[in-house]
């Protein structure tokens, strides 16, 4: 656990969302209190349909229809013009979808690019850096593909390029590595880790256990609300993908807790 | 400024790419606007352009007296059906002449009594014709010139003609037809000169002295039945300065001879060529109105596609958003792909509207005429039925909510 307190990033307080009118209404959202600080790795999880994408999506500034306090570095989102928010989502956020979302007219160095449009970087350069993203991702050669003449896994390298190109202090992650092997996902995980390391806050939403060994903090969530909130002891980065198939840190913890009992 | 500019127009450059034929499709109505306009307004210029070149090479020091009053409503007059009283005679007398002859500083004064009628010689078919029925002063006036023989002079025998060149090939199938025999609604005249070829059929004289035979006053009146109709008489003031004060003196004159009944118009300049004028004028007004209703089919063909174009990509439009694209940058978006359309159908319009009168002129007396106008006329309306009809669509795209676009699947 980091030893240094950092400043909180996101603050959420009883954030709740519904959808639905009347009878119909549902909380996907159901009053939740959170803080994130700088820095932290977090691991979502958590059955289908508890809320975990709702909550990325407000967490991301794209869903601006919530009830209850949202401070992102210590600005009430409510009070942000559409404007200001926009410039949010340009510079400080990256948003890894669960569907990719890339733009199927353009081409893959295009799509990674696009961020970089709206900041207002030049041509030359955003090439330049979309290629350079690109290349670390061992997409180097797929540069002038479309979209549809990708594989599921290469698609999913290209719309995390396109997230991390214009370097966000926030990186909000719905499955990542939902749709690639274990030799890709390792590659994902560890560039994640590495922004991780540079002090960038990392959300991530998984089913996969094993990959809540990167995270500094796991959060499991249940019909709304926050079920457990662990912060992960002790990382050792390096080793970590070496542990047995299928006992993840919650797995551990449980082990441990029963052996204690025991002895 | 960001880098965005460049960017949307790329971006609209492969987006119209992608769609080509829906593209074509909705520019075409554009185009078709654009072209009838750049059609009319290069046409209608070549009329005007021809008749007041004219009036400038006189000297500016020409006036007019035309029968009836001025015309207070063009546009009435045109669409007025024939009364009895547009066939009465000419108010202008013989006594009006001498009077304007007696103005001070008027120089020269012609009658002109147009008569039409057929022409023939003696083994050819008849030729319908202008027949001029003048005095010699109108060489002097219009400057007519001579390329063979001598113009009219009425100390000779009265049945002598002057012909255009046109005519004498028509009638003789050669410009050398001096000494030759002319039968004018049957009476027999000798052709005492050709005139040189003026090439401007146009002109306020309402004659083209290429294709007329101008003959004396008196055989005029003679083959109209011994009535003197003078349809319009033509002044030239000894200077230009001088010629408001001739204007003024002989509408004194003529006021006086026509006992205060103003039936009689003098005009000079520009007004000369009016009535030309304003029968383009009402043919190019009417022609307009149809195109600007085929610019606004055009331009609400560009909403409805740009609507379509929106719905399409309202994925498109929340990943960009999610992305950090903000209002503005989505209306510039879209905006700039509809005024791609539109100005890419102006300027195609513009090109084959120049195609077009080209094609027509070809038929017509006069050619079009290039003037910046009509080209910033092409891209202004272009741009201005993009913008109007765009704005709504972008506009509508920008306000879509991220999150409920890219629910959206396509």
């Amino acid at each position: 656990m980091a030893k240094i307190k950092t400043p909180p990033v996101i603050v959420l307080k009883d954030l709740k969302k519904s959808f639905g009118i009347g009878n119909a209404e549902h909380y996907a959202i159901d009053g939740i209190n959170l803080t994130i600080n700088k820095g932290e790795f977090i691991a979502i999880m958590g059955p289908s349909g508890c809320g975990k994408t709702t909550l990325l999506n407000i967490l991301g500034l794209l869903d601006s229809k919530i009830e209850g306090e949202y401070d992102l570095e210590d600005k009430p989102v409510a009070s942000l013009s559409a404007r200001r928010q926009a410039r949010i989502r340009s510079q400080q956020i990256g948003f890894i979808f669960q569907s990719f979302n890339l733009i199927t007219r353009l081409n893959v160095i295009d799509n990674v690019a696009l961020p970089l449009v709206y900041k207002g970087v030049t041509q030359t350069n955003r090439l330049k850096q979309a290629s350079a993203i690109l290349h670390n991702f061992h997409l180097g050669e797929r540069e002038y593909y479309m979209p549809y003449q990708l594989s599921g896994g290469q698609t999913q390298r290209v719309a995390i390029a396109r997230a991390l190109v214009n370097n966000p202090s926030i990186i909000l992650a719905d499955e990542p590595t939902g749709n690639l092997d274990s030799h890709a996902s390792h590659i994902i995980m560890e560039e994640l880790s590495d922004l991780h390391k540079r002090g960038n806050t990392i959300i991530m939403v998984t089913h996969n256990p094993r990959l809540t060994t990167y995270a500094s903090r796991v959060i499991t969530m249940l019909d709304g609300r926050i079920d457990t909130d662990t912060a992960v002891k002790k990382r050792k980065s390096d080793t970590s993908k070496k542990r047995p198939l299928g006992k993840t840190a919650k797995a551990r913890k449980k082990a441990a807790r029963a052996e204690k009992a025991t002895a | 400024m960001r880098f965005l500019f460049i960017n949307h127009i790329q971006n609209a450059r492969q987006s119209l790419k992608s769609n080509r034929m829906r593209s074509a499709l909705t520019m075409l109505g554009i185009t078709i606007g654009v072209a009838s306009i750049t059609t009319i307004l290069s046409l209608s210029g070549g009329a005007s352009q021809v008749v007041s070149n004219q009036v400038d090479s006189l000297g500016g020091n020409i006036a007019v007296v035309r029968p009836g009053s001025e015309s207070e409503t063009p546009l009435q007059d045109l669409a007025q059906f024939p009364s009895p009283q547009h066939f009465a005679a000419s108010t202008l007398t013989q006594a009006d002449l001498t009077a304007i002859e007696n103005t001070k500083h008027v120089s020269s004064v012609a009658p002109m009594m147009v008569l039409s009628g057929s022409v023939k010689a003696k083994s050819a078919a008849p030729v319908n014709t202008a027949i001029v029925a003048t005095t010699p002063e109108l060489a002097d006036i219009v400057g007519l010139e001579i390329q063979d023989g001598a113009f009219l002079d009425p100390t000779l025998s009265p049945f002598t003609a002057v012909i255009g060149p046109q005519l004498s090939v028509n009638v003789f199938g050669t410009e050398q037809s001096i000494g030759k025999n002319i039968s004018i609604r049957g009476q027999p005249f000798t052709v005492t000169g050709v005139l040189k070829r003026t090439n401007n059929p146009i002109n306020y004289n309402g004659v083209d002295f290429d294709e007329s035979v101008i003959i004396n006053q008196a055989s005029g009146q003679a083959l109209n039945q011994g009535a003197l109709q003078i349809q319009q008489i033509n002044i030239k003031s000894d200077s230009v300065s001088n010629l408001d004060q001739v204007i003024i003196d002989v509408n004194k004159a003529l006021l006086k001879n026509h006992l205060g009944e103003a039936d009689f118009t003098v005009l000079s300049g520009a007004q000369i060529a009016q009535p030309t004028n304003r029968l383009f004028t009402a043919i190019a007004g009417t022609t307009t109105a149809i195109a600007a209703i085929s610019l606004l089919v055009g331009g609400i063909g560009i909403m409805n596609i740009m609507l379509v174009s929106v719905a399409e990509r309202t994925r498109e439009i929340g990943i960009r958003k999610a992305l950090g694209a903000s209002n503005v940058d989505i209306v510039a978006q879209f905006l700039i792909e509809s005024l791609a359309l539109s100005i890419g159908g102006g300027v195609g319009g513009y090109i084959i509207g120049y195609i077009v009168s080209f094609g027509i002129s070809t038929l017509l007396p006069f050619s079009p005429i290039f003037t910046w106008e009509i080209a910033l006329a092409a891209v202004v309306i272009s741009t201005v039925i993009g913008t109007l009809f765009g704005i709504y669509p972008a506009v509508r795209a920008s306000r879509k909510d991220p999150i409920d676009a890219l629910r959206q699947y396509d």
